[in-house]
């Protein structure tokens, strides 16, 4: 068999042959399989944090344990070995968890499944598997941007197992701890990961050059950048060059469109991010293995990609992918304050985001603009927008990319018009895009 | 009649013949796939909608989320996944799939294998052999 050999500590065989119990028997199982499949001779001892999509005890085909095995585990003591949060709202609905009365979304266009229903908001949020994962410790924060309010961030160099496009990235990049696409109960329970990829210091180094010939700067910029990277350079490490220093939003913005136009789990900005003083020390001494521009014309290229319409007449404003932090909340705000929106205006946070937004008065302003306030979920993941739009603004790159998948048919086709937050607040208070590269 | 064999890494076992689909742009899941109908979404994809059913997917590497491991849902999945870059979204997929899986290539197979050629995957014993059409 080609397949490759993973290597057992006693602790790892004694795990699998049950002395710890069924549901550790069973993610050690799916660690092996992981590892074959991953090439990871070896697992690593996680020391930094987990994240996973709940309520996850499906872990694999032929791998998974019931509730009761859960209630056993629970009763016995059991809980996660590193401190473990939960990403985005439960699956398979994604339900949002605060705003959802206004939601009039049909989950994946079932009719049958309304987003708005009580009865299905309270099926959606899982809460007999939610509450048996706290008493684990999970802490259910329940965000695609975990990392703004978990108040408790690994340290450079901590071996975590994360899940989630985006945050793939800010973790290995912004954070400089090391995390495969891997975050599981499996990894979280057995504080175990297989050792491959971005746990290895030598994978880390950046492989690709980016140049670029404007000044990256504003957040369009950073968001259609960080796509345009992604398509260039796909599962490689690039180093960016010839860009401002990013800020927090920024940040958010280059994780989800790299992690959407490629799956970079990495990469660098020299004088940035942390594992990057220098391009040198980026690239680990090395000379890189080829050197790309992602100029004006390449800009643009995204640009146009990522905006999908035929028609400049918008029927709804979706902000926060990923979920919008208490900044942008406060400077969306400043914006709409006295103002109204002429069509549906949704914008998402993280569920722990929620009522400080409302104890800051921002529930309330947007309210009178209007603007629905939600978290925890979003349109590409509840699989639909509200029945009767054909054409919705957003000003990020991934959910540009993402939303339309959900129409695949040509007479039920979503466009997407894609562009800066300032033109989103355009389009919901006139109906209109006025939106272009500029 | 020419036959090819590349040597790869196995990432699931097995041994399968079927026709190739050859994806020439990095594949996407998520919402951009339809497992119950054993499509692509993504719009303006090379394979918009075009059925990966029973056919040997290949594809220079994944984009994306880990929604990828959608094409590995249900009885409409390939039956072999064939990538030149290997990912843990890779892992993710081939984690739901159980379907013959290979990547990491002594010779990068989207230099040889064409839409309609018939590819054998014999990930049990770590090869790949395609056939092409004279």
């Amino acid at each position: 068999m080609a397949w490759t050999e993973v290597k057992l500590t006693d602790q790892e065989k004694r795990i699998l042959q049950g002395e710890e119990g069924k549901v550790a028997r069973i993610c050690m199982e799916f660690l092996v399989e992981m590892a074959h499949i991953a090439g990871a001779e070896r697992f690593v001892d996680l020391d930094g944090t987990g994240d996973f999509h709940t309520p996850g005890n499906n872990l694999s085909k032929n791998c998974g344990f019931t509730k009761e095995d859960l209630e056993e585990l629970v009763a016995a003591g059991g809980h996660f070995k590193i401190p473990t949060f939960a990403n985005k709202s439960p699956f398979p609905e994604q339900a949002p968890v605060h705003g959802w009365e206004s939601c009039n979304v049909c989950a994946y266009r079932n009719e049958a499944d309304r987003q708005d229903d009580p009865k299905f908001h309270e099926q959606a949020m899982h809460d007999d598997m939610m509450s048996l994962l706290r008493k684990m410790g999970m802490m259910t924060t329940h965000s695609c941007a975990n990392y703004l309010t978990m108040t408790y961030w690994p340290s450079v160099g901590q071996h975590c197992s994360w899940f989630e496009s985006s945050q793939i990235p800010y973790c290995n990049a912004v954070l400089g701890a090391r995390t495969n696409f891997d975050g599981s109960f499996a990894t979280c329970f057995l504080g175990k990961a297989p050792y491959y990829g971005m746990h290895v210091t030598e994978n880390r180094y950046g492989t690709v050059l980016v140049k670029t010939d404007r000044l990256i700067h504003t957040d369009l910029e950073w968001d259609v950048f960080g796509y345009a990277v992604g398509c260039d350079v796909h599962c490689d490490v690039p180093v960016l060059t010839g860009t401002a220093k990013p800020t927090t939003t920024q940040y958010q913005k280059l994780n989800s469109a790299i992690h959407t136009g490629g799956g970079v789990p990495m990469y660098h900005i020299p004088g940035s991010t942390p594992e990057a003083p220098t391009v040198e020390f980026a690239l680990g001494g090395k000379k890189p293995v080829r050197e790309t521009l992602i100029g004006e014309k390449e800009l643009v290229a995204a640009y146009e990609y990522l905006n999908y319409h035929q028609s400049n007449e918008v029927d709804m404003v979706y902000l926060g992918c990923p979920h919008l932090n208490i900044v942008d909340i406060m400077l969306l705000c400043r914006k709409m304050e006295g103002k109204r929106v002429k069509i549906p205006m949704w914008v998402m946070t993280a569920p722990w985001l929620y009522n400080v937004a409302k104890e800051q008065g921002y529930v309330d302003i947007l309210a009178k603009a209007g603007v629905v306030l939600m978290s925890g979920a979003c349109l590409a993941a509840m699989g639909a927008v509200p029945k009767g739009v054909r054409c919705v603004a957003v000003d990020t790159a991934k959910q540009a990319n993402y939303v339309t998948g959900c129409y695949p048919e040509p007479d039920a086709k979503l466009q997407v018009c894609y562009g800066t937050t300032d033109e989103c607040i355009d389009a919901a208070l006139t109906g209109h895009w006025h939106g272009g590269w500029r | 009649m020419r036959k090819i064999r590349i040597k790869g890494r196995t990432e699931w076992p097995g041994i399968v013949e079927a026709e190739a689909l050859v994806s020439p742009m990095p594949l996407q899941g998520f919402t951009n796939v339809k497992p119950e109908l054993g499509c692509t979404t993504e719009r303006n994809h090379p394979l918009f909608m075009i059925p990966y059913t029973g056919k040997v997917l290949v594809f220079p590497s994944i984009r994306g989320s880990g929604g990828f491991m959608m094409y590995g849902y249900g009885n409409k999945k390939p039956a072999a996944f064939i990538h030149t870059v290997a990912s843990p979204v890779n892992v993710l997929c081939a984690l739901n799939a159980h379907v013959p899986a290979m990547t990491d290539f002594e010779e990068d197979p989207m230099k040889y294998i064409e839409t309609g050629d018939m590819v054998l995957v014999n990930a049990d014993e770590g090869y790949i052999e395609i056939t092409k059409k004279d």
